[in-house]
């Protein structure tokens, strides 16, 4: 039946998919990116229902800019992304700065929650409908009203001194909450030290007996505010070295995909040398995470001797990495436009670099076979930490755990960049949902980079290693995206003036998977919450961006409100 | 069965941790450690202070003394290596020294001071007496002159003989 017209029809492409969201607002398509604006009033969940749900795109992250100096409003900017159309939808929502609310779309996509919240308390825009509006990243006694990324806030504000807070807290009186235990349940607190990886988070379980029922998930506590350091103090080839200092594991891929979106922005070609070498380092830093991350689990598994041996193998990937950037893990050989001189990889190096390679692998060749099929690893993580693949759509999880639950997904392979655009990239896709496949899927990974690599060091083309970037013109949008060791990592920047940025917003894949982690600790043993935790590879430091303490979440339950919202 | 294939290999591969620090580590020659100016090149020009990206490196002008310091604080250092891209003299370099820790924070520091060089006709300090020399020398003889005045004066001074020369 075709009589109902063309919203019955798939669009074929990009420029058919503009045209059918004309029934949602204005569409205007800039290369990859599709801006939706003027939402019409009461369509927009309709709009995150289709984009999400049916057209087989998927949420990717919000960001909220105070655009007030340029044109009078915040705006949020929700991010899809339909690798089937080879465009960003970013749908472009407009608050009013007397009165700024917008309508929430977590009720519809559930993997919204988080950066909902983040827009609340750095810019001070509120959603309408949010299951959970509360504080996720500011702590409990920072002054109501305050909102630290809007323009009009100065960088170099210190913090309040405990008199002032109290002071401002009398005068505002925020709200306190205090999550509700789910009935009679004991209260296992995790962290916020070290319940999986060394990093502050902090997980409440509920169980019964040993069975968990439910977990909740506290975070954010190493937020370091340098979305604001970048916006107001550095300029554009500083901040890559600010964004490689997000993460101590995956800090290239950071600034990798910083730099790709500033370049995307300004229009600006990197020379293919540049390309490869970007590729090269990422594939490096892809195999030492995940020597990284299998050392971790065999330790949660309590298989130290695994543990010991991967982390000897990463040592070797290290002093690899060295060879090559003459550091450890900050490699810094990113600025915007391609890659500093001194970074170049000359064919002597690239002899050194396989023959090391060549090693490694045999290396790891000998052990892991032969480790994760061991019966006690087997035991411990078959049907274990299951993620349904409807739940991993649900919370946009992303990388190999997307992978793991049947969810097709890559950057390299779905949009290519650096120069995965012009070698194949292998991706395994496995239907387990289990942390056996996470291993499994990661495993694979890890002898498809060395594979890669070798691919990629027999053809450095030789161009130039930086394009001209002396001209970056103002105000222009750009999305940097790059397949991070646990999934996609994606910058968001407007151009500025002055060489630095508007702003700027990184969104680590742990954002996203993290909130899958109660859902698959539900029904679990709890002595299996540590390997669970850790089998999405979480990165608290990357998803903790930005500056502090304390949220409550894991569930959408009402939280029970103590203390009065006074004055107002 | 595997489990002891893996112990077998283990054994097979002997002791692998190193004897450091007892003894000396093999240190890649490409290696970014520690920062260090040579005080007698730097010329306290100021462009790596502009290029450190988390303010390691910051300058301090003293007109008491009439001394202008380039201050390093290894503290702040990430080992990027922008200044020693910057500089255009070569002055500041990353060695390959990573054995960083110190008892005092003030080893922490490398403090070059330089003379300030003031104009001639207002006796504003605005740059560095070996910068000046080192600029003077580079530059072909009839524009000596006026690259020895502050960037005031020498508008002033190059805006009267424009308008003179056009007379
Ligand atoms: S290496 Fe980088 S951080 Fe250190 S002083 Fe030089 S520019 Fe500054
Ligand atoms: S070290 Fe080099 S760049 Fe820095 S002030 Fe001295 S001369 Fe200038």
């Amino acid at each position: 039946m075709r009589s109902s017209g063309i919203n019955q029809v798939r669009p074929r492409n990009k420029y058919e998919l503009m045209i059918d969201l004309r029934r949602f607002g204005e569409p205007r398509l800039r290369g990859k990116y599709l801006f939706l604006s003027r939402i019409k009033s009461g369509r927009l969940r309709d709009l995150v229902d289709y984009l999400h749900w049916r057209l087989g795109g998927y949420y990717s992250t919000s960001i909220g800019v105070d655009e007030r100096p340029l044109d009078g409003y915040f705006h949020v900017y929700h991010v899809f992304v339909l690798e089937e159309y080879g465009v960003y939808v970013l749908v472009d929502l407009i608050a009013d700065p007397g009165h700024p609310v917008v309508e929430s779309i977590t009720p519809v996509v559930p993997a919204a929650n988080w950066a909902e919240r983040e827009i609340m308390d750095f810019i001070g825009v509120k959603f309408r409908g949010h299951p959970e509006p509360h504080r996720l990243i500011l702590p409990d006694d920072w002054p109501e009203n305050v909102y630290p990324l809007r323009k009009d806030y100065p960088y170099d504000d210190k913090l309040p001194t405990s008199d002032k807070i109290a002071k401002l807290v009398r005068e505002s009186s925020p709200a306190t909450w205090e999550p509700e235990a789910p009935g009679d349940h004991t209260v296992i607190p995790v962290g916020p030290y070290h319940p999986a990886l060394h990093e502050p988070e902090y997980f409440e379980l509920f169980v019964e007996g040993e069975k968990i029922v439910d977990a909740r998930y506290k975070g954010f506590m190493v937020h370091r505010g340098i979305e604001k350091i970048a916006e107001s103090r550095l300029s554009y080839n500083q901040v890559s070295f600010i964004a490689e200092r997000i993460c101590g594991i995956c800090g290239f891929t950071h600034s990798t995909a910083y730099c790709q979106a500033v370049e995307e922005a300004a229009g600006i070609d990197v020379p293919e040398r540049a390309e490869y070498i970007r590729s090269i380092l990422l594939e490096i830093e892809r195999i030492h995470s995940h020597f990284l991350w299998m050392g971790v689990a065999f330790h949660l598994l309590g298989y130290d001797t695994g543990f010991m041996i991967m982390w000897r193998l990463r040592e070797s990937i290290m002093d690899l990495a060295e060879e090559l950037t003459g550091s450890r893990k900050m490699y810094g050989a990113n600025i915007v436009g391609g890659i500093r001189d001194k970074w170049d990889i000359r064919d002597d190096k690239a002899a050194l670099i396989k023959r090391m390679l060549d090693e490694i692998r045999e290396e790891y060749l000998k052990y892991i076979p032969k480790i994760i099929s061991l019966e006690e690893i087997k035991k411990r993580t078959r049907g274990v930490g299951v993620l349904s693949r409807s739940d991993a759509r649900k919370y946009s999880v992303l990388g190999p755990h997307a992978r793991a639950s049947g969810i097709k997904t890559d950057v390299r392979k779905y949009r290519p960049y650096a120069a995965y655009k012009y070698v194949n990239v292998e991706i395994p896709v496995l239907d387990d949902g289990d942390i056996y496949a996470r291993m499994i899927v990661r495993h694979e990974e890890i002898l498809a980079s060395i594979d890669l690599i070798h691919r990629l060091l027999d053809n450095i083309p030789k161009t130039p290693l930086h394009a001209d970037t002396s001209y970056i013109p103002e105000r222009r949008h750009g999305i940097g995206c790059t397949e991070a060791p646990r999934g996609e990592d994606l910058h968001f920047v407007i151009t500025g003036r002055d060489n630095k940025l508007y702003r700027w917003r990184p969104r680590a894949p742990t954002y996203n998977n993290l909130l899958s982690v109660p859902a698959m600790l539900r029904g679990e043993y709890l002595a299996d919450a540590p390997i669970i935790i850790a089998s999405i590879d979480p990165c608290f430091s990357c998803t903790d961006h930005v500056v502090v303490v304390d949220l409550r979440s894991g569930r959408r339950r009402p939280l029970r409100t103590r203390g009065v919202v006074g004055g107002r | 069965m595997n489990r002891i294939k893996v112990l077998l290999e283990n054994l097979r591969r002997g002791v692998v941790t190193e004897q450091y620090p007892f003894k000396p580590i093999r240190v890649p020659e490409r290696l970014r450690g520690k920062p260090v100016i040579d005080p007698d090149k730097c010329a306290g020009c100021g462009a790596c202070v502009n290029a450190c990206p988390p303010n390691a490196l910051t300058m301090r002008d003293d007109k008491h003394s009439s001394m202008r310091f380039i201050v390093l604080f290894i503290g702040r250092c990430i080992y990027c290596g922008k200044c020693e891209e910057a500089c255009p003299f070569g002055a500041i370099r990353l060695t390959r020294e990573f054995e960083l820790a110190a008892e005092n924070r003030e080893d922490l520091y490398q403090v070059v001071g330089l003379r300030l060089y003031h104009c001639p006709l207002c006796g504003e300090p605005f740059t560095t007496v070996r910068l000046i020399k080192r600029v003077v020398e580079a530059l072909p003889e009839e524009q000596r002159a006026a690259a020895t005045l502050c960037p005031r004066c020498r508008e002033s001074v190059t805006a009267h003989y424009r308008s003179y020369a056009r007379r």
